[in-house]
């Protein structure tokens, strides 16, 4: 359905720069991931550096959509479907910028493992990072095309890479018991599994805020909604 | 014979407690059912339903020439005022007939009280005479009981500290937004069960904006407030429901914050989006 023209083109403009801002901090965030885990898997320092230099222009593009969603809601103060696509645009950004920040986290112990000879319990990341990063991939999907069956979605999968979470760290575990020496890079692993954990939250947060941006519903903590 | 002082308490005590004491207090103050109104041979208002709960405020809102002033005029019966006026439908005032031949529209005004649009003191009146006029007009000449309802009166409109030293100064010597206070403690003073608001702060500052509507929120918990507005965000902060009107018709009606946060017609998403026409 399109959207008709607001009677204030400022609006409109204002609305459409916040939302390109918004995209475009989704696609630097995904391919900092997107590096810092290529950097891990192929043991490439260079692109892990890029992974953990590319979060500066996150964090920027984090200031200006909450400077210029400030701004909307000082100057024009929307309503309904507008009011949810700003505040939604708000808390995307905020995911988002945390979601950049655990790229850093994959890169920075990418970086220390490649110090050291490859350890194969590696490949126990990559179910890990294929759910983590196609979860991520919906959820921004399912804001841009306002789709809400497929941000509910998203949710259920966050509970399956918890679970998988859960698997990998205790295989990892059982391996730092059985050879002690190799306990650092077990370790920094587990950080890795563990910033992928989160990635999945965030793309989850993000999947929630889709739902409430096209549908106006909060699909967060269902067990609380009927008593709020 | 009762005097016309006591007329009028008991008139307003009746009104304000439920028939029978064990019942509940009633829930609705309006029943608006299927009202049409034709100002000569154009339709203003195009069979509207709707109910106007007690002690809450409802904002009607909508462009220009949706119907929303006559609609709120139905509700005390002042479109009648209009030549050339015709309805059809009911209104009922806690369950009864508004509009029933039986019924004398001055009474129906005195129990609907109504402040408009451009405060409108009574020019010759000083500020006291224009809090009591209603009351005097009611045959009301005890001046212990004037003068406890005129402070009554206008320490509700919260304008009692700023004015009590100048009682006898004309109304018109006040600021705009305290005239429209004015206004509003002389629609108290005859203790109505409901108050209408014709954009009771289109012509006021924002300061005297903001007091009236803290006037609004105080005042709803004793009174029924319907007003009309054509400030969408003074709609969303003082009001508990909404009610969208467009080309004469009810296009929506709910609590305040799902119309402003998700309105289910689009009519009413366009408009308060500002995507209207």
């Amino acid at each position: 359905m399109v959207t008709p023209k607001h009677i204030l083109g400022t609006f409109d403009e204002a609305l459409s720069a916040l939302r390109n801002n918004v995209l475009m901090m989704a696609g630097l965030t995904e391919r900092s991931l997107e590096r810092a885990m290529k950097g891990l898997f192929t043991r490439d320092d260079n692109l892990c550096v890029t992974a953990i230099a590319d979060d500066e222009e996150i964090d920027q593009l984090e200031m200006q959509i909450d400077k210029d969603g400030v701004a909307i809601l000082l100057r024009f103060q929307p309503v309904a479907s507008d009011l949810r696509r700003v505040v939604s645009a708000m808390k995307l950004s905020s995911n988002l910028e945390r979601l950049g920040d655990q790229a850093t986290n994959v890169a920075r112990r990418a970086r220390k493992l490649n110090q050291h000879p490859p350890l194969s319990e590696v490949d126990l990341i990559v179910p890990m990072r294929d759910k983590a990063m196609a979860m991520f991939k919906d959820s921004v999907d399912a804001y841009v095309r306002e789709d809400v069956e497929l941000a509910r979605a998203i949710v259920p999968r966050d509970q399956a890479l918890d679970e998988l979470n859960r698997v990998v760290s205790r295989k990892l575990i059982q391996r730092m018991s059985q050879e002690r020496d190799q306990l650092r890079g077990y370790l920094n692993l587990m950080f890795v599994a563990r910033a992928l954990e989160r990635v999945g939250d965030h793309a989850t947060n993000i999947a929630e805020d889709a739902v409430y941006a096209a549908a106006a519903e909060d699909i967060r903590h269902p067990s609380l909604t009927a008593s709020v | 014979m009762a005097t016309p002082e006591q007329r009028v308490t008991e008139r307003v005590e009746g009104a304000a407690q439920p028939t029978a004491s064990s019942e509940p207090a009633p829930k609705l103050t309006f029943e608006a059912k299927n009202v049409s109104i034709w100002y000569g041979q154009k339709r203003a208002i195009d069979n509207v339903s709707l109910n106007i709960l007690s002690k809450a405020v409802t904002a009607i809102i909508g462009p220009s020439g949706c119907g929303k002033s006559t609609f709120l005029r139905a509700l005390n019966r002042m479109h009648e005022l209009t030549p050339k006026t015709r309805m059809e439908g009911t209104v009922l005032l806690h369950g009864e007939n508004l509009y029933s031949k039986t019924v004398d529209p001055a009474i129906v005004r005195r129990r609907v009280g109504m402040v408009f649009q451009k405060s409108n003191p009574f020019p010759t009146m000083t500020i006291g005479e224009n809090v009591v006029v209603g009351l005097r007009l009611n045959g009301v000449r005890n001046q212990k009981f004037l003068n406890e309802r005129l402070e009554k009166s206008l320490r509700m409109a919260a304008l009692w500290d700023e004015v009590k030293d100048d009682l006898h100064k004309p109304g018109t010597s006040l600021s705009g937004g305290q005239q429209q206070r004015l206004c509003i403690a002389r629609a108290l003073a005859v203790e109505p069960e409901v108050i209408l608001m014709d954009e009771p702060c289109s012509a006021l500052d924002p300061i005297a904006t903001a007091k009236i509507e803290e006037l609004i929120n105080e005042l709803k918990a004793q009174y029924t407030i319907v007003t009309v507005t054509h400030n969408m965000q003074q709609a969303g902060r003082i009001s508990d429901y909404t009610a969208f009107f467009y080309l004469g018709k009810l296009i929506e009606f709910g609590p305040t914050t799902a119309i402003f946060t998700n309105p289910t017609e689009r009519q009413t998403e366009d408009y308060i989006t500002g995507r209207f026409g």
